[in-house]
């Protein structure tokens, strides 16, 4: 990793008030969606974001676009804080950061022509002065992303999820953005489909050079696109490192517990046992919030939220108990 | 011819619509041809054949001043067309701004939409009389009046339906490419709301002949000169026992009208929304 990273996130914080005040009723409950979260993202590089439903992962992606507000924490752009810009200085620069949707047959306008929606954001970024030049663009970033540039002229009804994940990659490839963030950008698809669409971002990714944040439920899918893994439990990072640090020396019972619930057979690895569900993020267990699910708990975890601790150079581990763990894997 | 395919899609397989659809159209001619169709002028008075009974030449009799009243039902046809066309437009662009925007701006629609709800919490005829025994009469004021009324139904569908497209994930994605407030509202909500507003557009077409009928009938809608349906009703009302005619025929025009708008809309709504399957009586 360079020295500069692209993206610098620090003790990120995304709260959200649940409900409406009431007149006479108690505070408003806070939902603390991400909880001080800190990473970074190389020029080039995939940094995973995995985690249960609910974790917060998304949330982080929806901050890091502005589309939700962030509560503290900083986030720099090539060294440029970008969350406590207004809104209408954030836009020029949303060319820079552009997201990939979950939902392929959400995420266009039913009422817009392909052309129409592709042709939006060049009209907005100033990238093309006629329509001959948007329709020019329009087609080569439609066959970098294996559609015919005929399909331009119709309307998103006519195309299968695989098709119209292709036009959201499109929208966003289209701007040659530094950053993409990816919020799930498969697993709305079929999984006949989803490989397909994995191996577009994954050249498209390679050959443009953009950081990618991506976003992921899917152990399978992150293992295939990563450089990088961060896994998020309860709005925290617990565990960030290498791609192999995480798959191979997992440091955290939480990314052991995700890890063994693939469902693949795999000799030698152990099965951890599942010790249910999730904690409510509405009111998360004191300490240690995976102490309620964690084999390894012992008193300080149910007292002490832990810091992050160095596994190895670039491999943090949010546990009291990375020895024992390290003791347990070997 | 998009257009037409999307009005046969509409209507085929819909009697009553089809139906209402036509009777439409003659009234529109009627209106836009008035001076060509009407055997006499409708405000010629003609004292020496008062209160004559329908045959040759006066088709539905005369009235009072001896005026030809068939043709008075076809300059009403104009009042018809222009208080419907006039108070749909006024109650479309206003109400639907008023929700559109509230739904868009919360804290706007905060401060709005409370109005909406004032409003709201007056009769509709009773909110009319007040705003028109404010204003003199006249055909514009007639247009505002019944305008603001179903302005604010209006506001209140357009406000729901706006609070739920603006949650949907290409308005998102619209703004990670940098959409400003006017291009998410005008390029990627408006255009969603147009078939909801096709069918508000058709009911309150429908209501707003009843409101001004309502209107002429207590003497607060259009000046008494202006020969509309409700003032031609209004003004014989008195001669009832004598003339029946007078009534009868504005009166069935008045029916027909609004009940084949409310089946035009009908067919549109159930065109538009499944949920309205056409099951009930074989409408």
């Amino acid at each position: 990793m360079s020295a500069a990273p692209l993206l610098q996130v620090e003790d990120l914080k995304t709260h959200f008030f649940l409900g409406t005040a009431r007149p006479f009723g108690s505070g408003r409950r806070l939902l603390k969606a991400v909880d001080g979260v800190s990473f970074s993202i190389g020029a080039g590089e995939v940094l995973s974001l995995v985690g249960e439903s609910g974790c917060g992962k998304s949330t982080v992606g929806r901050t890091l676009t502005r589309l939700e507000t962030a509560s503290g924490g900083t986030a720099r752009l090539d060294g440029r804080e970008i969350l406590s810009l207004s809104q209408a200085e954030f836009r020029p620069l949303r060319r820079e950061i552009q997201m990939i949707f979950q939902d392929p047959f959400a995420s266009l306008n039913p009422r817009l022509t392909i052309e129409q929606t592709l042709a939006e954001p060049l009209r907005i970024h100033g990238l093309a002065q006629t329509r001959t030049e948007a329709r020019a663009l329009i087609a080569e970033t439609l066959q970098l992303v294996g559609l015919d540039p005929k399909v331009m002229e119709r309307y998103p009804h006519e195309f299968s999820g695989g098709q119209r994940q292709r036009i959201g990659i499109a929208r966003v490839m289209i701007l040659k953005p530094r950053l993409v963030i990816a919020d799930e950008a498969v697993s709305a698809l079929d999984v006949s489909i989803q490989a397909q669409v994995l191996n577009l971002i994954k050249d498209l990714q390679r050959d443009s050079g953009v950081s990618m944040l991506f976003i992921s439920h899917d152990l399978g899918v992150v293992r295939h696109i990563s450089d990088r893994v961060a896994v998020m439990y309860l709005g925290r990072i617990v565990e960030i490192g290498t791609r192999a640090d995480i798959f191979d020396r997992p440091s955290h019972p939480y990314t052991r517990l995700l890890l063994s619930s693939i469902p693949r057979i795999v000799p030698g690895r152990k099965r951890v046992e599942d010790l249910g569900e999730p904690a409510n993020a509405a009111s998360p267990p004191s300490g240690c919030a995976f102490h309620p699910r964690c084999k390894f708990a012992t008193d300080i975890c149910r007292t002490t939220q832990p810091p992050a601790h160095a596994v190895d150079t670039g491999h943090l581990s949010a546990c009291h108990h990375i020895e024992a763990l390290q003791k347990d894997l070997a | 011819m998009s257009f037409l395919h999307s009005v046969r899609d509409i209507f085929r397989g819909r009697a009553m619509g089809t139906a209402g659809l036509i009777w439409l159209c003659v009234i529109l001619f009627a209106a836009l041809a008035a001076p060509w169709i009407a055997p006499f002028d409708p405000l010629d008075i003609d004292p020496v054949n008062r209160l004559t009974e329908p045959g040759w030449p006066h088709l539905f009799g005369t009235d009072h001043y001896g005026r030809d009243t068939f043709s008075r039902c076809i300059y009403g046809a104009r009042m018809t067309m222009l208080i419907g066309l006039g108070s749909v437009a006024f109650a479309l662009v206003t109400g639907g701004a008023v929700g559109m925007l509230s739904a868009y701006f919360t804290r706007l629609g905060n401060f709005l939409m409370r109005g909406i709800d004032v409003l709201m919490a007056f009769p509709a005829l009773l909110l009319a009389l007040v705003l028109m025994t404010l204003l003199e009469r006249s055909v514009v004021n007639t247009i505002i009046v019944i305008g603001i009324v179903y302005a604010t139904t209006t506001a209140r569908i357009l406000f729901g339906m706006t609070l739920k497209l603006k949650r949907e994930v290409f308005i998102d994605a619209a703004v990670c490419s940098g959409a400003g407030h006017g291009s998410i509202l005008f390029r990627h909500i408006l255009p969603n709301l147009i078939s909801p507003l096709l069918v508000q557009a058709s009911f309150i077409f429908a209501f707003a002949q009843l409101q001004a009928a309502a209107l002429d009938f207590l003497g607060l809608g259009l000046p008494p000169e202006v020969p509309s349906w409700g003032n031609m009703l209004s003004e014989s009302r008195i001669y009832v026992t004598r003339a029946p005619w007078l009534l009868l025929y504005p009166g069935l025009l008045i029916i027909l009208s609004v009940f084949s708008m409310n089946m035009v809309g009908d067919a549109m709504r159930d065109s538009m929304d499944p949920r309205f399957k056409d099951d009930i009586a074989g409408v």
